[in-house]
């Protein structure tokens, strides 16, 4: 019925662009004069008015104004500003190029990222430059967009040095990750304590944390959107860097000047090859290593159409002698056909191919065998963007998506003792039809509202299981290659709107539905590679959220500083957890005998103050929150805390550019600790001290807090060649962070139990060396 | 296996870490009665032991509980009571187990009842051990080596227990035949060395290995108590073990089968 109510909607809007003769329209791509790169969220603005666009995620942009003569204005972040004048009597095309702020201005008062907008009916998203990626100082010096997303309010970091995150309450799985449209599964490297993404070639991140408007979908509590630069156009570049643990290069540069280019990036971490050093073949046997490689295409084929072709490669190796290996990696594949219809219509379809896999090898004296697991999607993406009229701009297109997961296969050598055992290979379908219109209401109040439309069909063959309350299978039903096991179908209405208050503050609220057919199982404190993506089966539902939010946004200091203020509630039905004692790694069919389900809810407020002009930068965010699961079969059925649930967070960034050459950065974070799980008594069983257990994460680790320092000092700088130094010291005044707190009888006073706290890193200095030709 | 590779290989080696002991609040739980039955084949072995939880700070010791009625059973039997020996533990002469066939336990506190039932798995016993080095990130070793056939057909569980010059290996080694049914089996007892270093096997130590062979009920109550409530835990969720006790109480009823073998460690 939204459906209907929706395409109605759209025919009239469509209807009265038509007939409203004396309007015309002016289009085109914007892009840096410099390297050509297409400029993402750049401001189109009518001067001296209210009216005006920005630049999709391709840098195309339309608006569309009554016949007459206007001063258009086009800026960008880190751009100079460009005036257009022009006379409107019919449709225009505008190919515009910006040239980017010479650096050795004096007084530095350029923006140290974009602007946000206060009218735009969009809540819940923060973006995230790489000005600010390259300057937050962070662990080893391996400069980490994912940990910078850990410092906006309303994400929380995993732990110490993992760089999973959680939004809003919601599980580590429940965020979508995109590098260039391709989802990654697993943006880890090294067990957590990296990810898998080169800053170095980002162009834009935005996170949304749950209000995601429909062209998004398929986790519920966010969207990490990475857009990757499409490669210089106009001159070669080369530029590296070369730190403690890991080396990168970039090559970039143009195919045909102005028409074509391409971007190749790549890092390896080299700790492997201190180990081959060793004499010893205990150590030098050992490997330690894990590498991304970017790479990318971009061609232009005429004045309407572009083509890209874009690569990610990535994987860890981490092995012991021949005793144990355990290597994973994503690999994904993007081909995208952007296509100018006219002047309103934008036309992007996307075909995407994404594998992350693991193997695990054991080899013990003979009896070797290997686990492999994987997960490989082919997804089909069309998206529309129609710029109708001077009041909506509507977003529709289709996406579907085909996954492919090998839960678990056990291979063992010709000699070994172990089994062959291969778990069936699971297939299913992810559809969705979606349709947003963003439409100016009047001057003071925007709308946002569209509605995506799921479908997850989970396919055969394979055998599918019933079971009794104790997860002993009762019934297996078989299904032939192609044959229909269920499809659930969901819609998810996703609703904004803005209401600007006066030129400096608004007001916005939202509603979000979202839906998720992927489930990642894991039960460990740190996320292991080994963890496993489950799709939806007959058993195991979609989880649904729905979200809710209220936010309060001002500009404070003559734009100089941004302030908003949100809240939110959010509604998780479906949603997993394992039985105690559950076997996780039991290699079965029957992986829902080891599950549990329930619901969630989570609630908070978030606050957050950002400087964006001056030599000094940053933003001071807190959320207070909380975020509680009740699933049948665990702590009694009653409502217990999520893992991730902490009260307080707060984070403190600071970016202080001191001169030309040195610039200086600090970050302070403070949580309070994870929700966890104590004993609340002790017990002998065979001569050995056990612990036993009641309530559920009634406990907290204790507090977190760290202080990182870094410094950045510029070295040669000339047209032809440019170097830097980055210094950085993660956890500059050495607290120990509690990792993991363990409980064992005492060595000093016999028969006395203790509590033992592991902290992991303190005083981690770092230094690294960056070049660009 | 799979789980120990990866805590071998986790943050321990890799990054250095800071370990330090710390004062925790713990709130005290009411009483919960712990009852750990174990009976094999030989007369005499029938043993329960029966005790409460204690809170956190207590001293650990344990702390027998007297007049309980306790019995156990063979099916289609009348069932034996085991007499208090001493505080808290309860025995019999009487009974032994008989590989193949069911035992249930009954055990009265007070006005509570617990019971459980368990059936002797047939014998299987070790072909050989021996003790080799291994070399882990530097770190030599000497690790012990079981072997033995596992009978075709899935179910079959085995838990051993390691004895170093008669002292008592405190990691918890227990197998199951999902992976390697019906096949020779030569599998490494990984164990962690304690800080002093004195659980170490050296050249010339007696080495001793004893096999029980274990309902797969009894497979998952150690395998769930060594992975959530040994108070070193990498779950994220530490729990109970998987109890094949009904009633509420903590513990295990187990009936098996035992052989042993013991070599000097070159």
């Amino acid at each position: 019925m939204h459906k209907i109510g929706l395409l109605s909607l759209l025919t009239l809007f469509l209807a009265g662009t038509v007939f409203a003769q004396d309007k015309f329209t002016i289009s085109g791509t914007i892009r840096s004069k410099a390297k050509g790169e297409t400029l993402i969220g750049a401001t189109i603005r009518v001067a001296d008015s209210k009216t005006g666009t920005s630049s999709n995620e391709y840098g195309f942009f339309s608006v569309t104004l009554a016949r007459g003569e206007y001063t258009i204005e086009f800026s960008a972040v880190g751009m100079q500003t460009k005036q257009e004048k022009l006379n409107l009597d019919r449709n225009i095309t505008l190919d515009i190029f910006l040239e980017e702020i010479a650096e050795d201005l004096e007084n530095v008062t350029v923006y140290a990222s974009r602007k946000r907008s206060l009218s735009a009916p969009i809540m819940g998203v923060e973006k995230i430059t790489t000005n600010e990626i390259r300057n937050v100082p962070v662990l080893f010096g391996e400069k980490d967009l994912l940990k910078v997303v850990q410092l906006m309010p309303g994400v929380k970091s995993a732990g110490d040095g993992n760089s999973g995150f959680y939004v809003r309450g919601g599980g580590g799985d429940q965020n979508l990750i995109l590098l260039d449209e391709a989802p990654v599964y697993n943006a880890s490297h090294l067990l957590g304590f990296f990810s898998t993404f080169n800053s170095d070639a980002v162009k834009d991140m935005t996170i949304y944390k749950g209000g995601m408007p429909a062209q998004y979908g398929g986790r519920l509590s966010s969207v990490l959107d990475i857009k990757m630069n499409d490669g210089n156009n106009q001159d070669y570049n080369v530029s590296g860097g070369v730190g403690l643990i890991s080396t990168k290069l970039n090559l970039e540069g143009p195919l045909e000047k102005g028409k074509s280019s391409f971007l190749v990036s790549g890092r390896r971490t080299y700790a492997d090859l201190f180990l081959k050093l060793s004499n010893d073949s205990s150590i030098n046997k050992n490997t330690l290593y894990f590498y991304d490689l970017n790479a990318k295409l971009n061609f232009t084929l005429g004045k309407k159409d572009r083509l890209f072709v874009s690569g990610y490669f990535g994987r860890d190796k981490l092995g012991a002698a021949n005793i144990f290996g355990l290597n994973w990696g994503n690999a994904t594949a993007t081909v995208r056909w952007n296509h100018i219809f006219n002047s309103k219509l934008f036309s992007n379809t996307s075909l995407i191919f994404s594998n992350y896999d693991y193997k695990v090898s054991v080899a013990a004296g003979g009896n070797d065998f290997d686990i492999f697991s994987q997960i490989r999607d082919y997804n089909l993406k069309q998206e529309f963007q129609l710029y109708a009229g001077s009041r909506n701009t509507i977003r529709f297109g289709f996406n579907a998506i085909s996954h492919r997961i090998r839960p678990g296969e056990i291979r063992p050598s010709e000699t070994s003792y172990i089994n062959e055992q291969l778990l069936q290979k699971r297939y299913s379908l992810e559809n969705a039809v979606f349709a947003n219109d963003t439409w100016k209401v009047s001057d003071k109040f925007n709308l946002s509202y569209g509605v995506r439309l799921t479908g997850f069909t989970i396919l055969g063959s394979g055998d599918y299981f019933a079971y009794d309350d104790e997860g002993n299978v009762t019934d297996t039903f078989s299904y032939k290659r192609g044959e229909v096991v269920k499809t659930y179908i969901n819609a998810e209405p996703r609703v904004a709107a803005s209401y600007q208050l006066n030129t400096l503050s608004s007001l916005k609220l939202s509603y979000a539905r979202n839906v998720q057919n992927l489930h990642l199982l894991s039960n460990s404190t740190s996320s292991s590679p080994t963890d496993k993506w489950v799709a939806s089966t007959n058993v195991i539902k979609p989880e649904v959220s729905d979200q809710y939010s209220v936010g309060y946004y001002r500009d404070l200091g003559g734009n100089e500083y941004e302030f908003s203020a949100e809240v939110y509630y959010k509604d998780m039905q479906n949603q997993i957890d394992y039985r105690d004692g559950a076997d996780i790694y039991s290699n079965s069919d029957a992986v829902e005998s080891q599950l549990l389900f329930g619901k969630g809810r989570a609630y908070g407020a978030e606050f957050l103050l950002r400087k964006k002009m001056g030599k000094l930068t940053g933003w001071l965010g807190y959320t207070l929150s909380k975020s509680e699961r009740l699933i049948e079969g665990i702590n009694n059925n009653h409502w217990y805390n999520a893992r991730q649930d902490r009260t307080h967070d707060i984070a403190l960034v600071a970016m202080y550019q001191l001169n030309k050459k040195w610039s200086l950065s600090a970050n302070w974070v403070y949580y309070t600790g994870d929700a966890v799980t104590f004993p609340a008594g002790k017990y002998v069983i065979d001569g050995r001290t056990v612990y036993y257990f009641t309530d559920r994460n009634s406990y907290r680790m204790p507090d977190y807090h760290r202080l990182d320092l870094g410094a950045t000092c510029k070295l040669k700088q000339t047209p032809k060649f440019s170097s830097e130094l980055v210094f950085s010291l993660y956890n500059a005044y050495g607290r120990e962070n509690a990792f993991t707190i363990n409980f064992r009888d005492s060595k000093e006073n016999p028969g006395q139990t203790e509590a033992v706290q592991v902290a992991l890193f303190k005083f981690i200095p770092s230094i690294t060396y960056n070049f660009k030709f | 296996m799979l789980r120990i590779s990866l805590y071998i290989l986790g943050l321990g080696i890799f990054f250095s870490s800071c370990e330090k002991v710390i004062d925790l609040n713990l709130d005290a739980a009411g009483k919960k009665f712990v009852i750990e039955a174990t009976m094999d084949s030989r007369p005499g072995s029938a043993t329960v032991l029966i005790s409460t939880t204690k809170p956190f700070n207590d001293l650990s010791s344990f702390d027998g509980v007297s007049d309980a009625t306790v019995t156990i059973a063979e099916e289609g039997q009348a069932p034996v009571i085991l007499s208090e020996t001493s505080t808290g533990i309860y025995r019999a002469m009487s009974i032994s187990g008989t590989p193949g066939k069911l035992y249930n336990l009954v055990v009265k506190i007070g006005n509570e009842e617990f019971t459980a039932s368990c059936r002797m798995p047939y014998p299987v016993t070790l072909d050989s051990i021996f003790v080799e080095e291994e070399n882990i990130f530097g770190e030599k070793m000497n690790i012990v080596n079981v072997e033995y056939t596992d009978p075709l057909g899935k179910g079959n569980a085995y838990r051993f227990i390691q004895y170093v010059n008669g002292n008592k290996e405190s990691t918890i080694f227990v197998r199951d035949d999902e992976f390697s049914d019906g096949n020779k089996i030569s599998a490494r007892l990984w164990y962690s060395l304690e800080e002093d270093e004195e659980n170490r096997i050296n050249s010339g130590d007696d080495v001793a290995i004893e096999m029980y062979c274990i309902d797969p009920a009894i497979y998952k109550y150690w395998n769930s108590l060594d992975r959530s409530a040994t108070g070193q835990t990498q779950s994220a969720s530490p729990a109970n073990p998987v109890t094949n006790l009904r009633g509420g109480a903590l513990g295990y009823f187990s009936v098996h089968y035992v052989s042993s073998k013991s070599i000097v460690a070159p």
